[in-house]
């Protein structure tokens, strides 16, 4: 039961880090990123590949830093140049994206799986109420929240976070005020693209890697920010949160059904509320 | 609000029942030509081209109409050829020849329920939910074995004739491109004169201003989940089609990458004209399978189209084709006017 509740916590933590780099994209460009998935596909690979050649933690600061060039590349070479056509031209664009990335990652890393050590500090196995928890889950749930406590400190009481604020809430209003907002999407891009690609490589040695992950994963990270509100860092928190504990319990209580549960959350909450836990009604 | 381009208000007048006549002239001689002249290999490729392009269709119809981009249309399409499987095994308790229609009324009808949910959203959150149901839809024909023979497929048993043909004759390429390019000719008819009417206009009216066509009075919700509905019949007869062809159903048709093969088809082919999404489908198999010989990147390069189209020439096909049009029998009127 409660070995259940930690392995919920872990994945919906998971879920939310990777939903939290959509959830900014969103904010700010109005473009819900199709390639997300793909960013977390390539975050995991990469990372892998350092990580067996250096070490583990290596692999996650290249994840990240890849991954994070990689959106500043995005936002000025896709997303800017169409920001003045309707969103849904940019969101098929960033299909085009996955199709690439896909290819890439198939090309270089094959179809294979790979499975990855967690580093030896964090390889054993602590008791909990009884049972035996791998120490590396509890690495994942803290590495979630320090990121996500990060991040909203950042967005909370930084100036440059303040700029991102307001540049998400109306970006010619924020340019008039002096904010450098050709500045802020790079920033804010390629920080949500480095989101995706560490919990690509935190899931790594969870997870097994193989080229269906990023499309599973972006299914539910899609799941997660409907459920919670397009563009609303708490309604993720909570989405996540829930759909970690469903997928949790789900899969020992109803293995046939878990993997349907996440779409029946997610209809029955669109249904009684169509814009999302914490979304606004438009 | 319209999204890549709009559905023009359509004139009727004699040029149109020119017009019809041509495209009928012109089908004629390209099934007689292909007959006569087209490889084995351009025949099936053909085949399979005009059976995903009813999904594309469906695709394009639902962006052209609604400004809405559904990302899980490979559902209705699946639906469509599991129902096929049922229809033509011995446990169906109607004959195949009503069975059929049956599926593709009993897919629209199953659409226009979901369509009164899902079509509360808009814009990126409707394309979202797309996908996921589509995946769910997915996961489902993974998971119900006894239904849908899970990962594996079920292989159909053809009943020797259907409708007076021969199975044969629907399961070889140049039969069922045959039968695909008349269901799809009749398709593009009826809704051509579907968008004159009232209701089409209406369709029109809600994608660009939802709020204002409800101040009228009108219960938008109802017509948006029609068309919805409508795109989804589409894709049910390419899936029928599809499982009519190959005689085997497996999940891989609901699987979403299926989805966005149908929206790069539709998004390639343009939507300006009812007709670009079916332009899409014939260019995207031709492109593939240019592609497959050259390079085994295939994809990377699909997707790098995909970018390109949306950035330089959003209108597709179909708008490079209206561009000519408009400007071609200018160069002959010899300097009368402009």
């Amino acid at each position: 039961m409660l070995i259940n509740a930690l392995n919920g916590l872990v994945y919906g933590s998971l879920l939310f880090v990777l939903a939290s780099g959509l959830v900014l994209i969103y904010g700010l460009r109005r473009v819900v990123n199709f390639s997300h998935g793909a960013l977390y596909m390539l975050g995991a690979y990469a990372g892998y590949s350092v990580a067996v050649s250096f070490s583990f933690p290596l692999g996650v600061v290249a994840a990240g830093l890849a991954l994070g060039a990689i959106g500043v590349l995005l936002d000025v070479v896709l997303f800017r140049q169409l920001s003045t056509r309707h969103p849904l031209v940019t969101v098929i664009a960033t299909f085009g994206v996955l199709l690439v990335i896909e290819d890439l990652v198939r090309s270089v890393w094959g179809t294979q799986n790979y499975a990855i050590d967690p580093p030896a500090l964090l390889s054993g196995v602590v008791e909990i109420g009884g049972a035996p928890f791998p120490v590396y889950r509890l690495f994942i749930v803290g590495a979630s929240a320090a990121m996500a406590a990060a991040l909203a400190a950042w967005l909370r009481y930084s100036r440059s976070g303040l700029f991102v604020r307001a540049a998400s809430q109306d970006p010619s209003v924020a340019a008039m005020c002096g904010v450098r907002t050709a500045l802020i999407g790079p920033m804010v891009v390629g920080l949500g693209a480095a989101f995706a690609g560490l919990s690509g490589i935190l899931a790594a040695p969870f997870l097994s890697l193989n080229p269906a992950m990023g499309s599973e994963v972006l299914v539910l990270s899609f799941v997660v920010s409907v459920i919670g509100g397009l563009g609303s860092f708490s309604g993720a928190f909570i989405s996540a949160m829930l759909l970690g504990q469903v997928q949790a319990f789900g899969t020992v209580h109803t293995p046939e059904l878990a993997s349907l549960l996440p779409f029946l959350l997610m209809s029955v909450v669109l249904i009684f509320r169509p814009q999302g836990i914490a979304g606004q009604k438009v | 609000m319209a999204m890549i381009s709009t559905a023009r208000p359509p004139v009727a007048g004699l040029s149109q029942r020119f017009s019809v006549l041509i495209v009928l002239v012109a089908l004629a001689a390209l099934l007689f030509g292909v007959e006569r002249f087209g490889s084995r290999i351009l025949v099936s490729l053909l085949a399979q081209a005009i059976i995903v392009s009813a999904l594309a269709f469906g695709v394009g119809l639902l962006i052209r109409v609604s400004g809405l981009v559904s990302f899980g249309h490979a559902a209705p399409f699946g639906l469509g050829a599991y129902g096929t499987v049922y229809a033509l095994s011995g446990a169906a308790p109607l004959p195949p020849e009503i069975g059929l229609p049956l599926v593709v009324m009993f897919v629209t009808l199953v659409f226009f329920l979901i369509g009164l949910v899902i079509s509360r959203l808009e814009g990126v959150a409707f394309s979202m939910l797309t996908l996921a149901l589509g995946q769910a839809a997915f996961v489902a024909a993974t998971k119900f074995r006894s239904l849908t023979g899970g990962g594996d497929g079920v292989i159909i048993d053809m009943p020797r004739q259907l409708y007076g043909v021969h199975a044969d004759v629907l399961q070889s390429p140049y039969g069922m491109f045959v039968v695909g390019v008349a269901l799809l000719t009749l398709v593009y008819f009826a809704l051509s004169i579907a968008e004159c009417t009232q209701l089409g206009r209406l369709a029109v009216a809600i994608r660009e201003n939802e709020e204002r066509v409800r101040f009228l009075g009108y219960r938008t919700r109802v017509l948006k989940a029609g068309v919805f509905a409508v795109s989804a019949s589409l894709a049910a007869l390419g899936g029928v089609l599809f499982a009519l062809y190959q005689g085997f159903v497996s999940p891989e048709i609901l699987h979403w990458s299926f989805s966005g093969s149908a929206l790069i088809m539709a998004i390639l082919g343009g939507t300006s004209a009812l007709w670009g999404p079916v332009a899409g489908a014939f260019a995207f198999f031709f492109l593939k399978d240019g592609l497959a010989d050259v390079t085994t990147h295939w994809l990377a390069v699909l997707g790098i189209t995909l970018i390109l189209v949306t950035i330089a020439w959003p209108s597709g096909i179909s708008g490079a084709v209206q561009f000519l049009l408009a400007r071609v029998p200018a160069l002959f009127a010899k300097g009368k006017g402009r």
